[in-house]
């Protein structure tokens, strides 16, 4: 069995989420349980060699940021390897409330910051330059440990 | 309606050539899972009867041929229906899988869908005890080990 980090989050609406998520960021489909009466009951999305595992809300301490005034407590990151003002622009188009535009960052990504139709913030960055740790130093004035 | 397992992955492969291994070479990729006995025999060779009306059959060692369901509906290459149904199932009980074939550039994506599990009544010894949500979690990555073993023969 291999290890590996995944994220669940959590919808009022999970299937119209699948539907959303696919439509704005290519996720895929791989997993459903539906009971007898169409309810979700899991679900997992891939994308790339990663998957997300999307819910409902199944108990008062695991909410969609709709039900919490949309705070959220983490986001989630993908990270492709072209296009990303393309990638931007789908999502756009599907509803996704654009927070940041597309901007080049310091350490060499071209990132973008949305919000779903529930509030959930998805981060999408594309590495765009080779940055070496000595001119995000200098571009930042902090010290630096473990850049790749 | 009823409960619904779903998955779905993608094969290196055209639809025809994916919905052609799905059906024509299932000796190969189908595996027998302890959860989900077809028979209370030794686990035997499955075979589809191509068309409409066509027979899945699970051939035993000694012989014998189990009928496991009947092909509902044949559309190559992009969908194929039929029952699906364990001998120990109460008489009236049949479940119904979906297979579909959909391409994705140069790859296809092969979506199962298995529905009615959840009318395996309680008592059933092919419940082993199960929730319907366990149950249905175990059937799903039943179907997706079955699907990659697909994937590899597809190739």
């Amino acid at each position: 069995m291999a290890v590996h980090l995944r994220s669940a989050l959590f919808y009022r609406d999970p299937k119209a989420a699948l539907a959303w998520l696919e439509a704005a960021f290519g996720f895929e489909l791989v997993l459903l349980l539906e009971d007898a009466e169409g309810n979700l009951v899991h679900s997992q999305m891939s994308f790339g060699d990663g998957l997300v595992m999307i819910g409902h809300q199944w108990s008062d301490l695991h909410q969609s940021p709709l039900s919490v005034d949309g705070r959220n407590t983490q986001t989630v990151h993908i990270e492709i390897d072209t296009d990303l003002d393309t990638h931007c622009e789908r999502a756009r188009a599907v509803g996704a409330e654009i927070i940041e535009d597309p901007a080049t960052q310091f350490y060499g990504d071209r990132t973008y910051r949305c919000r779903d139709p529930e509030g959930h913030i998805w981060t999408v960055a594309q590495s765009v330059q080779k940055v070496s740790r000595e001119e995000a130093e200098a571009a930042t004035g902090l010290k630096i440990t473990g850049w790749l | 309606m009823s409960a619904k397992v779903y998955v779905a992955l993608r094969v290196r492969a055209s639809r025809e050539r994916a919905f052609a291994a799905f059906v024509g070479e299932i000796g190969s990729w189908w595996q027998p899972n302890a959860l989900f006995q077809t028979t209370p025999r030794a686990p035997g060779r499955l075979a589809f009867e191509p068309g409409e009306g066509g027979r899945l059959t699970e051939t035993l060692p000694n012989g014998k041929i189990f009928e496991i369901g009947r092909i509902l509906t044949w559309s190559p290459p992009e969908a194929l229906v039929f029952s699906w149904r364990q001998a120990n199932f109460p008489p009236d009980l049949v479940t119904e899988v979906e297979v579909r074939f959909e391409t994705v550039g140069s790859e296809t994506r092969v979506s199962i869908e298995h529905r009615g599990f959840d009318r395996v009544p309680a008592d059933s010894v092919a419940r082993h005890g199960f929730p319907d949500q366990l149950l249905g979690l175990r059937l799903a990555e039943w179907w997706r080990e079955l699907l990659i073993r697909l994937k590899d023969n597809a190739r």
